[in-house]
């Protein structure tokens, strides 16, 4: 455990010593900041649904920018060879490397947290349900994050990683999309597919265990599949 | 103990039945051409990429069955260190000391230690990417011995220095043979005469010659009476070799050539 703790803290470090970081953390939280304003001011409710919805969205854009550099950058580094030479077996580095952006994605989140506390000066909030919509959009930065590092885990080129984490992320973003083209088996799948359904029901404050089956089967999925790409040497 | 190593990629055949054994405190230069195959000889020990056949141990452990507890006994400098140019020198070490598994109250020794016989100590608030190579060499080759491993390899560790950087870190290597073995790759061949006692030299996947360099260098070249260079030995055994025929290593030489 000390090893994966070793390996998350160094991403961090890496991470925060680039302006990378804060960038991405300074006009996130604008964003976030600017379309809460503009929802709370049109909406006049004192729910965050919208504003959770529309972090999804945004989520599905700032993700890949996060993830991309994960492994690609040891990779041309030449630091891979670093890593998969010392005394770590592979599920260390691709969970060390993953509790990194994790820690990085919570911290960003809890920065929105004054969100309740300015809907609850306005009106009365409910709380369970702006809990279990913060649950959601955690969960499903976790899985967008599992994606982008199994994306990095591919190739040594970023750009190429946030490309691919893009397809990947607005595939399952959009799946509902292309409901009204397929019936059937097909139209259940893509709506089981979407991340958009399973959010739905947790900015709705419900909080259902399909939902949280969804997100972090995906998980584990994404994670498993990245320790084989790292075991396979995929990128070579 | 390397015993009957080959590695194909595809058709090609980049080691072919390579068996070799290194005693402790042994100081063994690998010598051969670019392409011979000492790089992929040396990812096969450090597990990097695995052999399509044959078996490493080292001290009775199976590479393939314990490829964990023969990592920690093995510190590895690549051709190009692997080093994170956003870290202090300190923060790397530091970074490898935890990942190779030192003790956490024996981290800061370990530290002191690397940073002395390596003789960082004035650069270890340094940021790495603003060293020197030789620098930086020196700091990979600190992070491939912070835990104490039994094998150290080194991949051409003075590749792109110059000649007061070539020395520091041959004299650096020179320090390990009293604490560890050590495999080291080279192509400049007055580097294995300053350092190694015994020379494996590869070709085409092949070990063509392992001997101790001691007895290398006291055979006599029968047409001259000198005494034979490094550098001669590798010449002829390349020239008399370049029928492919292991067979035909020259008879003044009086090598041991491997039966492959």
């Amino acid at each position: 455990m000390s090893k994966i703790f070793a390996l998350t803290k160094k991403e961090l470090h890496s991470f925060f010593s680039s302006p990378i970081a804060y960038i991405i953390l300074i006009v996130m939280l604008s964003l976030f900041n600017v379309f809460f304003f503009l929802i709370i001011d049109q909406n006049r409710e004192v729910s965050l649904r919208d504003v959770f919805q529309l972090m999804e969205f945004m989520l599905v854009f700032f993700i890949p920018l996060l993830t991309m550099r994960l492994f690609s950058e040891e990779k041309s580094n030449g630091t891979m060879e670093f890593l998969l030479t010392s005394p770590l077996t592979h599920t260390m580095i691709v969970l060390g490397k993953y509790f990194s952006m994790l820690i990085f994605f919570t911290l960003l989140i809890s920065l929105t947290l004054s969100y309740y506390f300015i809907v609850e000066y306005f009106g009365e909030p409910d709380p369970s349900s702006i809990l279990s919509g913060y649950l959601g959009i955690w969960l499903e930065g976790a899985f967008f994050i599992a994606v982008g590092l199994l994306a990095s885990s591919w190739t040594s080129n970023q750009i190429i990683a946030a490309m691919v984490s893009y397809l990947i992320l607005f595939s399952l973003y959009f799946a509902t999309s292309f409901t009204q083209y397929v019936g059937g088996s097909a139209e259940h799948f893509l709506i089981q597919m979407s991340t958009h359904t399973h959010l739905e029901n947790f900015a709705l404050g419900i909080i259902t265990p399909s939902d949280v089956v969804y997100y972090l089967t995906g998980i584990l999925l994404c994670l498993v599949l990245t320790r084989l790409s790292i075991d396979n040497r995929l990128w070579q | 103990m390397v015993k009957q190593i080959s590695k194909n990629f595809d058709s090609f055949q980049a080691l072919n039945q390579v068996s070799f054994e290194m005693n402790k405190g042994d100081i063994v230069g690998l010598l051969g051409k670019n392409g011979a195959g000492k790089t992929t000889l040396m990812r096969i020990l450090t597990s990097f990429i695995t052999a399509s056949s044959g078996t490493v141990t080292i001290e009775g452990d199976d590479i393939n069955k314990h490829s964990l507890t023969i990592r920690q006994k093995i510190g590895y400098l690549p051709e190009k260190p692997p080093l994170y140019g956003d870290m202090t020198v300190q923060y790397y070490l530091k970074f490898a000391a935890e990942i190779k598994g030192v003790p956490k109250n024996k981290r800061l020794i370990q530290l002191a230690k690397v940073l002395e016989e390596c003789d960082l100590e004035q650069v270890k608030q340094k940021t790495i990417a603003t060293l020197s190579k030789g620098y930086k060499q020196r700091v990979g080759i600190a992070q491939a011995i912070i835990h104490e491993p039994k094998l150290l390899i080194l991949d051409e560790p003075t590749s792109g220095l110059d000649p007061m950087q070539i020395q520091q870190v041959l004299a650096l290597i020179k320090n390990q043979r009293d604490q560890r073995t050590v495999l080291l790759s080279t192509h400049t061949l007055t580097e294995i005469e300053q350092v190694a006692q015994r020379v494996i030299m590869i070709k085409s996947g092949r070990i063509v010659l392992d001997d101790s360099l001691d007895k290398l260098l006291k055979n006599k070249d029968t047409s001259q009476s000198q005494p034979l260079t490094l550098e001669q030995v590798f010449i002829n055994l390349h020239q008399h070799q370049a029928s492919d025929n292991t067979s035909q290593t020259p008879e003044s030489t009086r090598l041991k050539v491997s039966d492959e």
